[in-house]
């Protein structure tokens, strides 16, 4: 007999076998992270609400060390990436699947860990249309030729301009993304010159879609070991 | 933010476009419309400002602002006055202020009033601020909030009476107290920023008033306020004292220094209006470093390639002129100067976005971008541990995300959500062991003989983050000559086989069976060079599923065995349970058939396992009983069957 995958991976499957198709590569990074890399690198200023005990699971450290928080979101591997091409750097295509946490109470919707997707492309030129193109390809290809894609304008530090990025999916526009083109001091912190480089990035829940797509009731039997759950699919 | 249609009008002379026309301008160009309540005759958005926006949209003049880029339609001369580029500190014979840090307080200006008579608002400006859900308190109050929320600009105001000699801005001293309006005592710290005088802390600034100079209705002179202040200092002195409101949120968003003028401005003329007999006083202001205009430039051929479609110099001058920049050309490029309130125009970058979201991002082509010459490989130990799972699926193992937070570990959280998760895992067999007992308590319901799982996570060890792998197995029931050891032992040596390398798996047995866990990150650097996803198989997510909910609560389980006829279908015996075991019954299954020879012919027996849950409660033995009953009184319906 047959065992199962965990949803969550054939979710992460599904994405990421469409995004090879159009050139993206799966890359990954630490968990574990750094002030730097979860929030400095990408922007978000020192003062910033985000960074609040309450959001964010702060681990304890040594005096002198540098903070060290579970990631809050998988951008953090947009930074550890063009750092490791940034003394030869080259025009590239990732997507990162991963794990991420959040210090928030949970319940039916909400748990302290869930999984992202992020899309990073940088070339000498990137635009808010190809993103558009991206994205539209994947979403056809991940819900069916009639998904349509919105953008609506909004904020992330790390980004400018920035998007939300809604799909027409069951009937009804459903906010799935964030997205923009990849701020020049995001840039700047990974060693890349903004001069020369540009990017666009995309990211967003992977757990929240699967839970809609099949109606699953409580995301916290997403990480009970639940068979019961798991053998479903 | 709330924004009233109504007020919105008031800063033109065209009618605008209907509530309706506008909630969707807004949706597609600036930003999100929660929700459009119908209220007294008036139409209020409620507006999800974006937090880069906040220093020029919390305000109806700066969504007047927005309303005439994205109709055309012209502002009132009068009521499109910008914070004026702006003059230098004036220090005239009035009140003496007195800054202590000049960062923390960019500009104060104090104005003083005399023969004000504090009365009750009149029914326009309580209907106004009733619309956005303000109460109206009196006319004095009722102005200041009333210009905070036209311009943006907090105000604030003392009974000139009770200010004791100056005005000071300062940190709060350590064990200072101040009383507020409210009524309660809150004891400051020395990081909050207050408006004293030579007595004690007035106000904390921003934030909220005191008691000790609030305007009463016996108060006849005022000084009124219209001050700017250090975003992070508000938001710090605000959050610790859950005091957050529509002036601390302004402050904490940054709103220009410019503003403050533009505020006291507005206040004294509706002041005077409202009150013709009050006499203007004096005014001070210390404005040590007033902001100055700033340029951006820009090429149009980057604005071009960031949002995608073609931008010509006229196209952006067009947009940005609009929105009250002033924009020169400098042979290719543009050179851009924001109005002051514009904190959020400062890049390149920036005017793509201005451009973008006012031709409407709705409208951009969809492109996808080019193809690379450098193809890049997956991430190696993802691709491996895809493949190991495709291996262990094969085998019949299911994949379980556990949580990574748990009692104890090397690496702990400062403040964590409970006890039992203040800690990142630093092995994933515990949990993994919990799982495997948990789910052979169900096995009934999953119908599986042995419970078989595993998992490919993260861990978090003194030697740093490893990705691991560790899979489980626990019999249900006895299987003679089966171990799950040996179980265990063979599924590892077919992954073995597929990788080509040895796990150096050590197993390891106990209540929940066998498992063992292998440091993957170690094991994956010793493999070949990794494949395109291609390679392993991946399937699309199920088109065809949905999910079955099931219940939390305990389930009952009963097997009944029957001798039919040899002719008699088992599939007929099974319906006919399942017609008299109810909705109770949420699973039943044939387990067990034979045939015996009793002489005067052969009879089959049938044994049924049947599993009782209720979605809603606990289920007793005694209900179950019944239900089981007349189960058995169908089955002896028939004459030639016997219940063993």
């Amino acid at each position: 007999m047959s065992g199962h995958l965990h949803i969550i991976t054939q979710a992460i499957r599904d994405i990421s076998l469409i995004f090879e198709k159009i050139g993206f590569a799966v890359a990954s990074g630490p968990e574990l992270e750094t002030e730097f890399y979860n929030f400095d690198a990408l922007n978000i200023p020192a003062d910033h609400p985000a960074r609040d005990m309450q959001d964010t699971f702060w681990i304890k450290t040594e005096k002198g060390e540098e903070r060290k928080v579970l990631r809050t979101h998988t951008s953090s591997v947009q930074i550890r990436y063009m750092e490791s091409i940034k003394d030869n750097p080259q025009p590239f295509k990732i997507i990162i699947p991963g794990k991420v946490y959040r210090n928030e109470a949970t319940d039916v919707t909400h748990e302290a860990q869930f999984h992202q997707i992020e899309g990073l492309y940088v070339n000498q030129t990137t635009s808010m249309a190809e993103l558009k193109g991206t994205l539209e390809f994947f979403f056809k290809e991940f819900l069916g030729p009639e998904a349509k894609v919105r953008f609506r304008p909004s904020y992330f530090a790390f980004v400018e301009p920035g998007v939300e990025v809604d799909v027409w999916w069951k009937d009804k526009w459903l906010e799935v993304f964030g997205a923009g083109i990849v701020h020049p001091n995001v840039i700047k912190s990974a060693g890349l010159d903004p001069a020369l480089w540009q990017g666009f990035a995309f990211g967003g829940g992977i757990d929240r879609l699967v839970l809609l797509r099949y109606g699953i009731d409580d995301i916290r039997h997403l990480y009970s070991g639940d068979l019961r759950l798991i053998n479903q699919f | 933010m709330k924004i009233s249609h109504q007020w919105l009008q008031d800063y033109f002379v065209d009618t605008l476009p209907t509530p309706a026309k506008l909630a969707d301008l807004f949706a597609v160009h600036l930003c999100e419309v929660e929700e459009i309540e119908e209220k007294n005759r008036d139409t209020i958005f409620d507006l999800k400002i974006l937090p880069d926006r906040a220093h020029y949209l919390l305000s109806h003049l700066g969504v007047a602002r927005e309303v005439s880029v994205l109709t055309g339609i012209a502002l009132k001369p009068e009521a499109g006055i910008l914070p004026k580029h702006n003059i230098v500190s004036e220090d005239l014979t009035g009140i003496k202020i007195d800054i202590k840090d000049t960062k923390l307080c960019r500009r104060y200006i104090a104005q003083t009033l005399t023969g004000v008579k504090v009365q009750a608002s009149p029914d326009w400006l309580k209907q106004r601020l009733e619309s956005l859900g303000q109460k109206s308190i009196n006319n004095i109050v009722d102005v200041g909030n009333y210009v905070m929320f036209a311009v943006g600009q907090p105000i604030h105001v003392f009974d000139a009476d009770k200010v004791k000699g100056e005005i000071i801005v300062r940190l709060a001293k350590s064990e200072e107290k101040i009383t507020l309006l409210t009524g309660q005592e809150v004891a400051l710290r020395e990081t909050d920023l207050v408006i004293a005088d030579t007595e004690g802390p007035l106000a904390i600034a921003g934030v909220k008033g005191g008691r000790r100079a609030e305007v009463t209705a016996s108060t006849t002179n005022l000084i009124i306020e219209a001050a700017n202040f250090e975003p992070t200092t508000i938001r710090k002195t605000s959050t610790r004292l859950n005091l957050r409101n529509d002036s601390s949120k302004r402050f904490e968003n940054e709103i220009t220094p410019a503003l403050a003028a533009l505020g006291m401005e507005k206040i004294v003329k509706l002041i005077l209006e409202l009150e013709p007999q009050v006499v203007l006083g004096s005014k001070n202001e210390i404005y040590p470093m007033p902001v100055r205009p700033w340029e951006v430039s820009v090429v149009p051929d980057k604005v071009t390639s960031l949002v995608g479609v073609t931008c010509s110099a006229e196209d952006i001058t067009a947009i940005l002129t609009k929105m009250g920049c002033l924009v020169k050309k400098v042979d290719e490029s543009l050179t851009i100067i924001p109005p002051l309130d514009r904190l959020d125009i400062v890049i390149p970058e920036d005017i793509a976005d201005e451009v973008g979201r006012v031709l409407g991002y709705d409208k951009l082509p969809a492109k996808l971008p080019a193809e690379l010459l450098v193809k890049l490989l997956p991430d190696k130990v993802f691709f491996y541990s895809e493949m190991v799972k495709n291996v262990l699926v094969g085998r019949g193992y299911s994949e379980t995300l556990l949580y990574a937070l748990v009692p104890k570990g090397f690496y702990q959280i400062i403040y964590p959500l409970a006890s039992d998760k203040s800690a990142l895992r630093d092995n994933l067999l515990g949990k993994l062991e919990e799982a495997l007992v948990l789910n052979a308590r169900r096995a009934d319901i999953l119908s599986l003989p042995t419970i078989k799982i595993f998992e490919v996570s993260k861990v978090f060890r003194a030697d740093g983050e490893r990705m691991m792998f560790a899979l489980g197995v626990l019999p249900v029931r006895k299987q003679k000559g089966v171990t799950a050891e040996a179980i265990l032992k063979e599924d590892i040596s077919t992954i073995e086989n597929t990788l080509g390398i040895s796990l150096q798996a050590k197993v390891i047995t106990g209540e929940f069976g066998a498992v063992c866990e292998v440091d993957f990150d170690e094991l994956v650097a010793g493999l070949p060079i990794q494949k395109d996803l291609t390679d392993l198989d991946f399937k699309p997510l199920p088109s065809d599923k949905k999910y079955l909910k099931f219940s939390l609560y305990p389930y009952i389980v009963r097997d009944v065995a029957v001798f039919v006829p040899e002719e008699v279908n088992e599939e007929v015996v099974h319906e006919l349970i399942k017609s008299k075991a109810t909705p109770l019954c949420i699973k039943s299954e044939l387990f067990d058939i034979f045939t015996k020879d009793f002489g005067d012919g052969k009879k089959k027996s049938l044994a049924f396992r049947l599993i009782f849950q209720s979605f809603e409660r606990t289920l007793e033995d005694k209900e179950v009983n019944e239900i089981m009953e007349v189960v058995y009184q169908e089955l002896k319906a028939n004459a030639d069957w016997q219940i063993r």
